[in-house]
């Protein structure tokens, strides 16, 4: 059986259908006229569960498209940016979150550079973002974070 | 209130200063979107809808409309005069648009494309006037059993029309059930899916899925092929229809704007499919059919009032039943829950201003689409030749900000990254995210038909089949689960839905 995408695809099916299910029955299951928390999500998960099984049968059965390649940095880099921000934003503040989700994202390209015009750049963006979403917007974010004030 | 007073609500609410702001600027930010590959109408949808929280509920959903429509515009734009298609519905503009250009027609192609959409979205707009009120009249009959079953149709249909296999386009549907499940359950207050985090008690925002899978993922799927876009670009010369250009779209843009305004209605299918089956359908009847792909105008006007007339029908179910039929409907009604409004056969009584408002403002602002796009078409141009390395981190900056925003909680931006990897992972293994995305909404409603059916009934599942609509719209869902087997209808599914990836 070769590793394509519809083994990788079953195989997240089945797994996610199986820890679905296995937290599922754990709710009370009610009656079809009185029907409790667990009673959907038992029935949608063990329907996740076959159809995964059934991807997986199909990628034995036929030759699927084999798994593309991986951009690995891309996959990593992007939302690790993200998380970064995520990471920032309150103890830094909006500016600075927002300059490293930046810069931390261009650099995921091949074309990036790290020179100063770029990083002009990233200044002038990020505080033209500080503009439009904290003044003019005014969504409640502070500038600068805790540990910066 | 009958369809005469409805449309003067309508014209004096879209008229206001502010919403006719907002419509404009909604059309403009779609037409720009709809340029740009690698950003469409959902993800900017996404991004901005924690912004508008803030806005008069129907302020915000006629700029988020005018987002919508206005990309149906913009990717037929560089679809005729760079090959390029800005959104996966302009696809087939650039088999005869772009043709059309080469030979030195592309003002023709461009007022080609305008005017079918104008005219398209007329139609629409008052398909909508007329219909809704009675759609909405006759919804007021449904009960739980009859809104269960157009949800399964609506859910079928989603997954019939995904490329790839049926059987994938159910896992996924299965999976944003699941997705849909965390929480609380309103019925009994259990926690379900919570893993002990409190962050998840209310869920998973439907936003932060949807920025995740759609903007992030695509992100990160477009990283991969970073070659320039340097797309020749078509010199636009005369911008007037000749005679015969007018005398061969007239019934190409009729037959289009039919197709686009019964597939828009219908739950789960939506612009794509409107442009190809007018295309599909044009080529088949039109005397000229030699010259589809080859630069005939009626390879153009067709689809493009298809999609224009569907992205304006669309909106019928989602207001009168407040069943999403496509995954940006679904962002939508998300715009709409959060203000307090909730869409159903009761709007119309309810918020009229907000209906008619509506509606009017999607006429006019198709009316400044035929105008917008016509002259800018060189800063449009201008404006795809931004290199994407440049708008990827923007677009990074845009969503973060947007699902902090919704909550200001970063749990919120650590799921929408781990949805950007999920997305990611999707694309790799050839699954379509919009079952997904449109099961997330709907599957928990309808566990709560479902439910309530049941109590009703006390247990008895005939409900379903006793009730003529209800049966009906199951038959419907059975056929079109049937015909994925008709190696026929196969064939036209791969072809069409081949030429979308």
């Amino acid at each position: 059986m070769r590793i394509g995408q519809d083994s990788i695809l079953g195989l997240f099916f089945a797994v996610t259908g199986c820890i679905a299910l296995w937290i599922s029955v754990q709710y009370p299951f009610g009656t079809a006229g009185r029907m409790g928390p667990g009673y959907f999500p038992v029935i949608v998960s063990s329907l996740l569960v076959l159809t995964g099984i059934g991807v997986l049968v199909r990628s034995i059965a036929a030759s699927g498209d084999a798994f593309p390649e991986i951009n690995w940095k891309a996959l990593i880099m992007v939302p690790a940016a993200v998380v970064v921000f995520g990471l920032a934003i309150e103890p830094l503040g909006f500016l600075p979150a927002v300059l490293l989700l930046l810069v931390l994202s261009a650099a995921t390209s091949i074309k990036f550079k790290l020179d100063w015009k770029a990083a002009v750049g990233a200044l002038v963006f990020a505080g033209l973002c500080t503009v439009l979403f904290i003044q003019l917007i005014g969504l409640p974010m502070p500038v600068l974070g805790t540990w910066l004030q | 209130m009958d369809i005469f007073n409805g449309l003067l609500l309508g014209f004096s609410t879209a008229t206001t200063f502010g919403n006719f702001l907002y419509c404009f600027l909604g059309v403009l930010l779609g037409t720009a979107v709809g340029v740009l590959p690698g950003l469409g109408p959902i993800a900017t949808i996404s991004m901005l809808l924690p912004f508008t929280f803030g806005l008069p509920v129907d302020t915000a959903l006629i700029m988020l409309a005018g987002i919508f429509y206005g990309s149906q515009y913009g990717g037929s734009t560089t679809a005729i005069l760079m090959n390029l298609p800005g959104e996966a519905s302009s696809v087939v503009t650039t088999l005869d648009g772009h043709e059309m250009a080469k030979q030195g027609k592309a003002g023709r192609a461009l007022a080609a494309a305008a005017i079918g959409s104008f005219f398209a979205g007329t139609v629409g707009t008052l398909f909508i006037a007329v219909s809704a009120p009675l759609l909405a009249s006759l919804a007021l009959t449904f009960g739980p059993a009859e809104y269960f079953s157009l949800i399964v149709l609506g859910l079928i249909t989603s997954m019939v029309l995904a490329s790839g296999s049926l059987l994938t386009a159910f896992g996924m549907a299965l999976f944003g059930v699941m997705l849909g499940m965390i929480g609380t359950d309103v019925n009994s207050g259990a926690a379900r899916f919570t893993f002990g985090t409190p962050n998840l008690l209310d869920g998973l925002d439907f936003v932060v899925v949807a920025t995740g899978v759609f903007g992030l993922g695509d992100v990160i799927a477009n990283l991969e092929n970073e070659k320039s876009r340097s797309a020749g670009l078509a010199q636009v010369s005369s911008l007037f229809p000749t005679r015969e250009d007018w005398k061969r779209m007239a019934a190409p843009i009729l037959r289009g704007t039919g197709i686009g305004v019964l597939l828009g209605v219908l739950p789960g299918a939506g612009v794509l499919l409107a442009s190809f089956s007018a295309y599909a359908l044009e080529k088949k009847v039109s005397r000229h059919s030699a010259e589809f792909g080859k630069g005939a105008i009626e390879g153009v006007a067709a689809p493009e009032a298809a999609n224009n007339a569907a992205a304006q029908t669309c909106f019928i179910p989602m207001l009168t039943l407040g069943l999403p039929g496509t995954a940006t409907m679904a962002l939508m009604i998300g715009a709409l829950v959060v203000q307090g409004v909730q869409p159903g056969p009761e709007i119309l009584t309810q918020q009229p201003a907000l209906f008619w408002g509506l509606v009017v403002s999607m006429w006019l602002g198709n009316l400044m689409l035929l105008f917008l796009n016509l002259p800018l078409v060189g800063v449009w141009a201008k404006l795809i030749s931004v290199p994407y390395h440049y708008l990827f981190p923007m677009i990074s900056v845009f969503v973060a900000i947007g699902v902090y925003s919704i909550n200001n909680s970063v749990f919120d931006v650590y799921m929408m990254a781990l949805f950007g990897v999920l997305g990611y992972f999707f694309k790799k293994v050839g699954a379509e995210p919009a079952p997904l995305i449109l099961a997330m909404i709907l599957g928990p409603m309808a566990e709560e038909y479902l439910r309530r059916a049941l109590l009703i009934s006390h247990g008895d599942a005939s409900v379903f089949f006793t009730s003529p609509l209800s049966l009906g719209t199951l038959i419907v869902a059975a056929l079109l689960l049937l015909s994925i087997v008709s190696p026929r209808f196969r064939k036209v599914r791969e072809e069409g839905l081949q030429e979308a990836d």
